[in-house]
C-alpha cells in the first residue's frame, strides 16, 4: 500500500519537490503501477540471479594518459560560474 | 536497391551533387516539419558545409565511401559536439556538448551529412513522443496517429522521407515500436554491439543505439559502419569483425523461425494476421516454423519498469542545475535549489519514472521489487538461450496494434506502458531485434513484424528480414511526403 507519506519520502529522496494539491493524485498513481509490478512476485522463484547479460564482461583496457578538456570548456555549459568554478548557488 | 545505395550512385554518377541533394532535403524538411514535428533542431549550415566538402572530392575524381555525402538525423539524445542536444527536455534547454558521442564522430568521419536533430519522448521515457517537451511528432502514414517512441521523430522522418536514414536509441522498444508504427525498418542490436558513449543514459543496462530506415538492406549498412568497439565505452564489444551486409543475401531454405505462443496473446487480430501471414512467406522461402511456450514472457513487463525506472533514477541524479541545462531562478538555499530545478525542468513522465525507481531501490522495498525482478531478469535470459536450442530466429509482432490517434498514450500511464510488452524482452535479454514492416489495417496503417535473434547474430535476423523484403515488397510503403528519390 503506497501511503501520501511514502510519496512525500519518496519525493525528498528523488529531490523533487510535489505540490499538496499533486500529492492525492501522484499517490494513486504510484500504487497503480506498483500493483502491476506486484505480478512479478507471482513468478516462479527464479534462483539464476543476474550478474550481467549472456556472459559479457567488462571490456578493460589499459590506462593511458590522453588530452583532457579545458577549464573553459567543462564550464561551458554552466548556468552560473565564479572565478573559474560552478556557482552552486549565490549567497542570500 | 535501398535507399543509402540509390544516393551513392547519384552522387557517384553525378546525377546531382551532393549540395543539390542536401538542400533538396532541407528545403522538404522546411516544408514537411511544421506538420510532422519529426526535427527539434535542423542544422543546416554544418549539412552544407560537409555537403560540398564531398562534392569537392568527387569533382577531384576521388571514391567515396557508401555512406559519404548521404544526408542523415540523429535523434536528440546523441551528443554532438557544439549543437544543442536537449533530450528534448526543459531540463536541458541550451546544452551544448562538448565532445561527440562515438556513433557521430564514427559517422562525421565518413562525411555522413547531418540535417538536424530528431524528436523523442522526454529522456526516451514514452511510446508515444508526446513526452516532448517540444510536443509529439506526427506518423507520416496519417499524421492524426502518434509516431510512436520514444525514437518518433526519427521514425517519422525516415518514414516521411525527409531523412534518408537515421539513428534512434532503444531501452524497452524506443527504436522498434516507432519504426513498426510508421512503416519503416527499425534495428536495436546486441547489447554491447554499438558504443553508447555520448548517448544520454535512460537505463544503462538496457540502452542500445540502432539505425531507423526505408530498408533492411540499410539498416545492415548504417550498422556494419557503427558497431565497433570503444575504448571510452567499457560495455562495448563491439561486432567483432563480423559484418551482417555480405549476408544479407543468404539463402534462407532450411532456417528454423520460432513463434512462442505467449507472443501473440492479446495481440489485435489484423496484427496477429499479418504475423501469420508473414510466416506464410517464410515457408514459401524454404524455412521452417516452430512453435513454442515461453511463459516467463508475461513478467517481462513489470520486470523491465522495475529495472529501467530503478537505473534512471540513478542516471538522471545528475541533473542539479549546477553544471549544464536549466536551473531554477528562485531559491533559498542549496536543496531547495536542487528541488526547484528538477521539479521545474523534468516532464511528468520522467518525474514518475524516478520516483518509482527510487521507490523501489529504497530500504524495505528494493528486495521485493529491484532483487527479484534482477533475478527475474536471469530467468529470462536462460529462457531465450533454451528457446534458441528450437530456433534459429524468434518473430513476433513488434507492438500488439497500430499507432494510436494523438492524445491517447497521455491519459493512462499502465495502457500505454502495454504498448511495450512485445519488445521489452529483447532489451531484457540484450538479444537483437528487428522491425520491419508486414502489413497494414484497414485504415492502412503499417504493421510491424519482430524478428529477434541469438546474441551478437544481428546477421541472421537481418538476413531473414531481408529476404522478406525481397518476397514480400508491397508490405513496406511510401508516403506523399519529403523527397521521392
Amino acid at each position: 500500500m503506497v501511503t501520501r507519506e511514502d510519496v512525500e519520502n519518496i519525493a525528498l529522496l528523488s529531490k523533487l519537490f510535489v505540490p499538496e494539491e499533486e500529492l492525492d493524485g501522484l499517490t494513486q498513481s504510484m500504487q497503480e503501477i506498483i500493483d502491476f509490478a506486484d505480478a512479478i512476485n507471482n513468478a516462479p522463484a527464479g534462483n539464476e540471479g543476474f550478474d550481467n547479460i549472456n556472459n559479457l564482461s567488462n571490456v578493460f583496457r589499459e590506462d593511458e594518459v590522453v588530452p583532457s578538456y579545458s577549464n573553459e570548456d567543462i564550464l561551458k555549459n554552466a548556468p552560473e560560474q565564479a572565478e573559474d568554478h560552478f556557482l552552486v548557488r549565490n549567497k542570500e | 536497391m535501398g535507399t543509402i545505395a540509390k544516393i551513392h550512385d547519384m552522387l557517384t554518377s553525378k546525377e546531382c551533387s551532393c549540395t543539390e541533394l542536401t538542400q533538396g532535403y532541407l528545403d522538404a524538411i522546411e516544408k514537411a516539419n511544421g506538420e510532422l514535428n519529426a526535427y527539434v533542431k535542423v542544422t543546416g549550415e554544418e549539412a552544407l558545409a560537409t555537403a560540398a566538402a564531398v562534392d569537392k572530392k568527387i569533382a577531384a575524381g576521388e571514391d567515396i565511401g557508401l555512406l559519404e555525402g548521404v544526408p542523415m538525423t540523429l535523434k536528440d539524445n546523441m551528443s554532438t559536439k557544439g549543437i544543442e542536444t536537449t533530450c528534448c527536455s526543459k531540463i536541458l534547454t541550451g546544452y551544448k556538448p562538448i565532445f561527440d558521442a562515438t556513433v557521430w564522430e564514427t559517422l562525421k568521419g565518413q562525411n555522413a551529412v547531418l540535417l538536424g536533430k530528431t524528436n523523442m519522448d522526454e529522456f526516451a521515457m514514452g511510446s508515444s513522443c508526446e513526452n516532448s517537451c517540444f510536443g509529439g511528432a506526427a506518423n507520416p502514414v496519417n499524421t492524426d496517429h502518434v509516431a510512436g517512441g520514444s525514437s518518433g521523430g526519427v521514425a517519422s522522418a525516415v518514414g516521411g522521407n525527409i531523412a534518408p536514414y537515421g539513428l534512434g536509441s532503444d531501452t524497452g522498444g524506443s527504436i522498434r515500436q516507432p519504426a513498426s508504427f510508421c512503416g519503416v525498418v527499425g534495428l536495436k542490436p546486441t547489447y554491447g554491439a554499438v558504443s553508447r558513449y555520448g548517448l544520454i543514459a535512460y537505463a544503462s543496462s538496457l540502452d542500445q543505439i540502432g539505425p531507423i530506415t526505408k530498408s533492411v538492406e540499410d539498416a545492415s549498412i548504417v550498422f556494419d559502419a557503427i558497431a565497433h568497439s570503444d575504448k571510452r565505452d567499457s560495455t562495448c564489444v563491439g561486432n567483432s569483425g563480423v559484418t551482417t551486409y555480405d549476408k544479407l543475401n543468404n539463402d534462407i531454405k532450411g532456417m528454423k523461425i520460432g513463434i512462442a505462443h505467449e507472443y501473440l496473446d492479446g495481440v489485435r487480430d489484423d496484427v496477429k494476421e499479418a504475423i501469420l501471414s508473414a510466416a506464410e512467406v517464410y515457408k514459401s522461402l524454404g524455412a521452417e516454423i516452430v512453435y513454442f511456450d515461453l511463459p516467463i514472457l508475461k513478467f517481462a513487463l513489470p520486470v523491465y519498469y522495475i529495472i529501467a525506472c530503478a537505473e534512471a533514477s540513478s542516471n538522471l541524479g545528475r541533473y542539479d542545475g549546477i553544471r549544464y541545462g536549466y536551473k531554477a531562478a528562485h531559491y533559498t538555499g542549496t536543496h531547495d535549489m536542487i528541488c526547484r530545478t528538477r521539479s521545474e525542468g523534468f516532464g511528468e513522465e520522467v518525474k514518475r519514472r524516478i520516483l518509482l525507481g527510487t521507490y523501489v531501490l529504497s530500504a524495505g522495498y528494493y528486495d521485493a521489487y529491484y532483487k527479484k525482478a534482477q533475478n527475474l531478469r536471469g530467468t529470462i535470459v536462460s529462457a531465450f538461450n533454451k528457446a534458441f536450442e528450437q530456433c534459429d530466429v524468434i518473430m513476433a509482432p513488434t507492438v500488439p496494434m497500430t499507432a494510436f490517434e494523438k492524445g491517447r498514450a497521455v491519459s493512462d500511464p499502465i495502457e500505454t506502458y502495454l504498448t511495450d510488452i512485445c519488445t521489452v524482452p529483447v532489451n531484457i535479454a540484450g538479444l537483437p531485434g528487428v522491425s520491419v514492416p508486414c502489413g497494414f489495417n484497414q485504415k492502412g496503417m503499417p504493421i510491424g513484424m519482430q524478428l529477434i535473434g541469438k546474441s551478437f547474430d544481428e546477421a541472421t535476423i537481418l538476413n531473414a528480414a531481408h529476404q522478406y523484403q525481397k518476397a514480400a515488397p508491397e508490405k513496406f510503403t511510401n508516403t506523399k511526403w519529403g523527397v521521392q528519390l
